[in-house]
């Protein structure tokens, strides 16, 4: 487990000779395939013309790529206005989420007030109710504050939520609970103990929060679909569905160029989130 | 306030007043005293006022440049209009109308909506959509020109106990389309057009690959237009039993009294009983089932056809049933137009087929009726459909508008069959589509799906579904 | 914000009691801070979720169709459920799919995340984490075209490559048992990367001190992990049951897609009855009766699962 040995030089020469070792990674390697095929098999399709898309075997990396369903995608749809629209609510999003969840969780996890257990399953109890059941209301709600068709109206409900609350309460528990006391031995004040003790310690949580909304809110559809009505206030995925063509007559290897396309700004911040956040908690991490 | 505040008040008064939730009544709340005003009728709104914005919901892939072109032309014929398309998507008409109504139950009531077929009856059934019989008698002389060039079978689709809800702007009925370089490979040539349905089986095989793998000669989208319903059509029969409602001379008299097509027509069809397993649907299935068990057809796909259209394209699936939409979805999916063609669908009982049309509803709600109305016109007037038509996305309502050169860059070179199908058969006529098309549909697809899969035959699959048909039309 | 107020101690009020410094004053205190904290996420969620939650249970009450005004009918909706064989088999066949589906994704993805923590190499884990994860980047609406297609008996990728094995053609999304299991397969492969980055980052937080300390003890491989590393994440594994069973229970877009609920209604979700009734159906009220079924069907297996955590779960 404790794989960042380099201060323990001795347990890394007794598992180098560890056959399980390489066993594990050819298994790794073997799942990623799997969880990889789909995703190449979605690009080397989008790179294909229609007629060929559909060959047996299939052609993982085509040899001679079509850019004519990327081409088709940007002139279909504007996706720069789609994109844009995508960053601005889901950046806000994420921002709120990781400061209310931070709190909250903290709160549930290493607080004690009344009515706290209540508290947290009235919250936690929001999470069980499907979507499409809330969707009538919610825009009642949205259209009577004069929030209908705007970004906002995806922002504010969202600033909130109980996956993170929940998410952070029990990333929270599980650091222990020796910390506080030394800390406020050494005269620090309850903000401090959460600041600049708990908080940082729960920067693999926080940034496991911020990947997930992150992807969650970039790729949501039915709250769009439903709240917003001008073009001009799209968001990607709503935009995207466009590409599918009336009956199905959209070509399928247009449909995964946008697919692609949606893909990359996620991907980017998942290489940043995972970089800085992740592996940079792992190395500066819990020496406690 | 304006009455489009109004009714939405009322549905979140009626809304709040029914729930009586405290949480709702506090996230409503300001609503109380003003929607005792909103359940006051709805004045009367006279033509060009203040707010002039038209919302029209559309099924979502066809907002595109046409569309804002048919903007862009009304706004400038109606200065001080605005147009405001709410597009949704649907991967069926079934998810578009989903859709559209969970907009309308929220508060958003769009003044027109594209709905097709599978709809019609469904708003007009629910009080949704407005009649336009008086629109349409005021404006008998602008409109004879339309309607002298539009089949009566499309009108009469769109009519509902007498009273016409739409005017067609586009329509499909199921034809037969032939990949031409696979029928070439095989050495085979397009049959004529009354051809029957033992030639159709004997090409199918001819052009199915070896051992039950793909190739496949046939393939269809497990849906209601354009599933196995066309077989169901030829074989003579219908899932619902079919007659028509009293009324609409007005309209026959009005506009059609020299032709001989419109002859016979009435108020709109009825479908008042199910006859799902009768002995000529039962054939038609057990025929699907022989197609699948000697390996001239895949399972049916599910979902909005998009796999189907690549299979052919690609040559795997080399006859099935589509319309003139397929025209430009095979161009856009890259097929020369000598790479396939069209043919009527074959002659087993009968040779008649189904259809599906659509058109602009009146939402009943709408604020700018009378503005809505112009809309309506302007949309099926000539000029506008050629400018949406200009990529055959599907095919026009309008008979002037089939010709050599408007098919000349999309093929099929066939073309003249998707006119002729009206023309030709008589007995053509809309798939069923009763105010309860929708929990119809989704019977109808969940015991096709169910024999299909092979685990049960024709008959008993047909049987079932009767069971549950007859318990949804006698509720 | 508060730490603003550390020179207000003579200050009485809400001030001055942040920074009370006896012992009861730290306890008031506490609480205080923590309702301060969780009223951003308290507010947001009433307002916006808890609020229409309520409503929408209202509803369950009455017939609505969206166009006339509800009518109320008591208990006609659920008395309705009871009898409603498709809505009731749509309940069933979502129980084995949350078994099958959150099964799977936990033990896959607990073994791939041991699995890729263990390794030396930054490189290798990064590329590891990047793969497992970015299934989940895509939207399951989209991806699950593509997984459709893979799927396809005749023409799909995985059945040609079975087919390369000597495996006949699977009929994936033809035959009920291999339909659901199809969806669930679409759904862990979507999916799994959830569970494992929340183990990761799980993992993250298990103090070396400790391991190392087991470590010394002699304590290594299956029974370090089983008595060290697995009772140390075991909120973290609380967390994944819970969300886990919670989001499966929800599944929609994966049979919604792929099969459309077929063959029959082998693979008819709840959510899926549920949108049908409400949106397609224009059953407002039925749908919200079967909301509030699944719901507490929902809190019912949560609940559970945190009596039955007490047993299991290890909080420092």
């Amino acid at each position: 487990m404790a794989s960042h040995t380099a201060v323990t030089t001795p347990h890394r020469q007794r598992r180098r000779v560890n056959p399980g070792r390489i066993v594990t990674i050819l298994l790794l390697f073997g799942a990623s395939i799997f969880m990889l095929a789909p995703i190449l098999f979605t690009v080397s399709t989008s790179l294909r013309t229609p007629i060929e898309s559909f060959r047996l075997p299939p052609e993982w990396i085509p040899t001679d790529p079509s850019w004519s369903n990327y081409r088709a995608v940007f002139d279909t749809i504007p996706l720069g206005t789609y994109f844009l629209n995508s960053t601005v609510v889901t950046l806000s999003v994420v921002i709120g989420q990781i400061v209310t969840a931070a709190l909250a969780g903290y709160a549930f996890a290493r607080l004690e007030f009344p009515a706290r257990n209540f508290l947290f399953w009235l919250i936690l109890a929001t999470l069980m109710i499907p979507l499409q059941a809330t969707i009538i209301p919610v825009f009642v709600l949205i259209s009577e504050v004069n929030l209908a068709d705007t970004l906002a109206s995806l922002i504010l409900p969202a600033l909130a939520s109980a996956f993170g609350t929940f998410l952070m309460r029990q990333y929270f528990m599980q650091i222990p609970d020796d910390f506080e006391s030394a800390a406020l031995l050494d005269g620090a004040s309850q903000w401090e103990v959460f600041y600049s003790i708990y908080l940082p310690m729960a920067k693999g949580g926080l940034a496991v929060l911020a990947v997930l909304t992150f992807n969650g809110y970039w790729n949501e559809f039915l709250r769009p679909l439903i709240f917003l009505t001008t073009v001009d206030h799209f968001t990607l995925p709503l935009g995207l569905v466009n590409l599918q063509g009336y009956m199905g007559t959209g070509s399928v290897s247009v449909v995964m160029a946008g697919v692609v396309l949606s893909l990359l700004p996620v991907l980017v911040i998942y290489a940043i989130g995972q970089r800085y956040l992740v592996e940079g908690l792992m190395v500066g991490g819990l020496k406690g | 306030m304006s009455t489009r505040e109004r009714r939405f008040n009322r549905r979140k008064f009626v809304f709040t007043a029914s729930v009586g939730a405290a949480a709702a009544s506090a996230a409503v709340g300001a609503t109380g005293p003003a929607s005792a005003t909103g359940v006051a009728r709805r004045e009367h709104y006279a033509f060009m006022q203040d707010d002039q914005t038209l919302r029209i919901a559309l099924n979502g892939a066809q907002v595109g440049e046409a569309d804002e072109a048919l903007a862009a032309g009304f706004e400038e014929q109606f200065p001080g209009s605005q147009i405001e398309f709410i597009p949704l998507q649907g991967t069926d008409w079934n998810d578009y109308f989903a859709k559209l109504l969970t907009l309308i139950a929220s508060g958003t009531v769009p003044d027109l909506t594209t709905v097709a077929t599978e709809g019609t009856q469904l708003f007009a059934g629910q009080g949704l959509g407005t009649p336009l019989d008086d629109y349409v008698n005021q404006d008998k002389e602008t409109l004879q020109e339309y309607f002298a060039d539009v089949h009566p079978s499309l009108v009469e689709a769109m009519m509902y106990e007498g009273s016409l809800y739409q005017l067609p702007f586009d329509w499909n009925a199921a034809n037969m389309y032939f990949n031409l370089t696979a029928l070439g490979e095989a050495g085979m040539e397009m049959p004529a057009e009354d051809w029957t349905k033992d030639d159709f089986y004997d090409l199918a095989v001819a052009l199915s690959g070896e051992g039950g793998g793909p190739p496949f000669g046939y393939g269809w989208v497990n849906r209601l237009w354009g599933g196995w319903m066309p077989w169901i059509f030829v074989n003579g029969s219908n899932l619902l039993t079919e007659e028509r409602a009293p009324g609409g001379e007005w309209l026959w008299d009005s506009f059609y009294s020299d032709n001989k097509a419109a002859a016979g027509r009435g108020g709109g069809w009825r479908w008042p009983e199910p006859q799902a397993n009768v002995a000529a649907n039962v054939e038609a299935l057990d025929f699907m089932l022989q197609l699948l068990s000697e390996g001239v057809t895949p399972t049916a796909e599910v979902g909005g056809g998009e796999l189907l259209q690549g299979f052919f394209t690609s040559g795997d699936v080399r006859l099935t049933p589509a319309g003139g939409f397929w025209a430009g979805g095979l161009h856009n999916a890259g097929m020369a137009p000598d790479t396939f063609d069209v043919q009527y669908f074959p002659q087993w009982k009968s040779q008649r087929h189904q259809f599906g049309t659509a058109g602009m509803v009146m939402i009943q709600d709408g604020q700018n009726k009378d503005l809505a109305w112009e809309y309506m016109k302007y949309h099926v007037s000539k000029s506008t459909m050629e400018l949406f038509f200009a990529d055959n996305p599907t095919t026009p309502a309008r008979r002037s508008m089939m010709t050599e050169e408007q098919y000349a860059t999309t093929g099929p070179s066939n073309w003249e069959v998707f006119y002729g199908t009206l023309d030709k058969f008589p007995e053509t006529a809309p798939i069923p589509a009763p105010p309860q098309s929708n929990e119809m549909t989704a019977i109808f697809m969940s015991h096709t799906s169910q024999a299909m899969s092979g685990q049960v035959g024709a008959q008993t699959a047909l049987d079932n579904m009767q069971r549950d048909l007859e318990e949804l039309f006698s509720s | 914000m508060i730490e603003a107020t550390s020179p207000a101690v003579q200050r009485p009020g809400l001030l001055g009691r942040l920074t009370e410094p006896t012992l009861s004053g730290m306890a008031r205190r506490r609480a205080l801070m923590g309702y301060l904290f969780i009223l951003p996420t308290l507010l947001a969620i009433i307002l916006f979720t808890a609020g229409p939650v309520v409503a929408s249970f209202g509803l369950s009450f009455f017939q609505w169709n969206v166009i006339d005004p509800p009518v109320f009918v008591g208990l006609d909706n659920f008395q309705r459920l009871a009898q409603d064989e498709r809505a009731l088999t749509s309940f069933v066949t979502t129980g084995k799919f949350v078994v099958l589906a959150v099964g799977l994704q936990i033990i896959f993805s607990l073994l791939m995340a041991l699995g890729v923590q263990s390794l030396q190499s930054r490189g290798l884990r990064s590329f590891f984490r990047t793969a497992y994860f970015l299934p989940l980047l895509t939207s399951a609406a989209s991806i699950s075209i593509v997984l459709a297609y893979m799927f396809h008996q005749n023409f799909g990728v995985i059945n040609f490559y079975l087919g390369k094995l000597g495996i006949d053609p699977i009929p994936w999304l033809n035959s009920p048992g291999w339909a659901l299991m199809a969806i669930v397969l679409a759904y862990v492969w979507q999916q799994i990367g959830f569970t494992f980055i929340v183990f990761t980052g799980g993992l993250t937080t298990i103090p070396k001190d400790i391991l190392e300390a087991a470590d010394l003890d002699g304590a290594t491989g299956l029974r370090r992990l089983w008595t060290i590393t697995i009772p140390l994440l075991s909120p973290t594994l609380l967390f994944v049951g819970v969300t886990g069973v919670i989001s499966a229970l929800q599944v929609f877009a994966e049979p919604y897609v792929m099969t459309n609920g077929g063959p029959g209604d082998s693979t008819r979700t709840v959510v899926m009855i549920l949108y049908e009734s409400a949106f397609s159906f224009l059953q407002i009220g039925y749908g919200s009766a079967i909301a509030v079924v699944l719901f507490a069907i929902i809190l019912l297996v949560t609940a559970l699962q945190f009596k039955l955590s007490s047993r299991w779960v290890f909080y420092q």
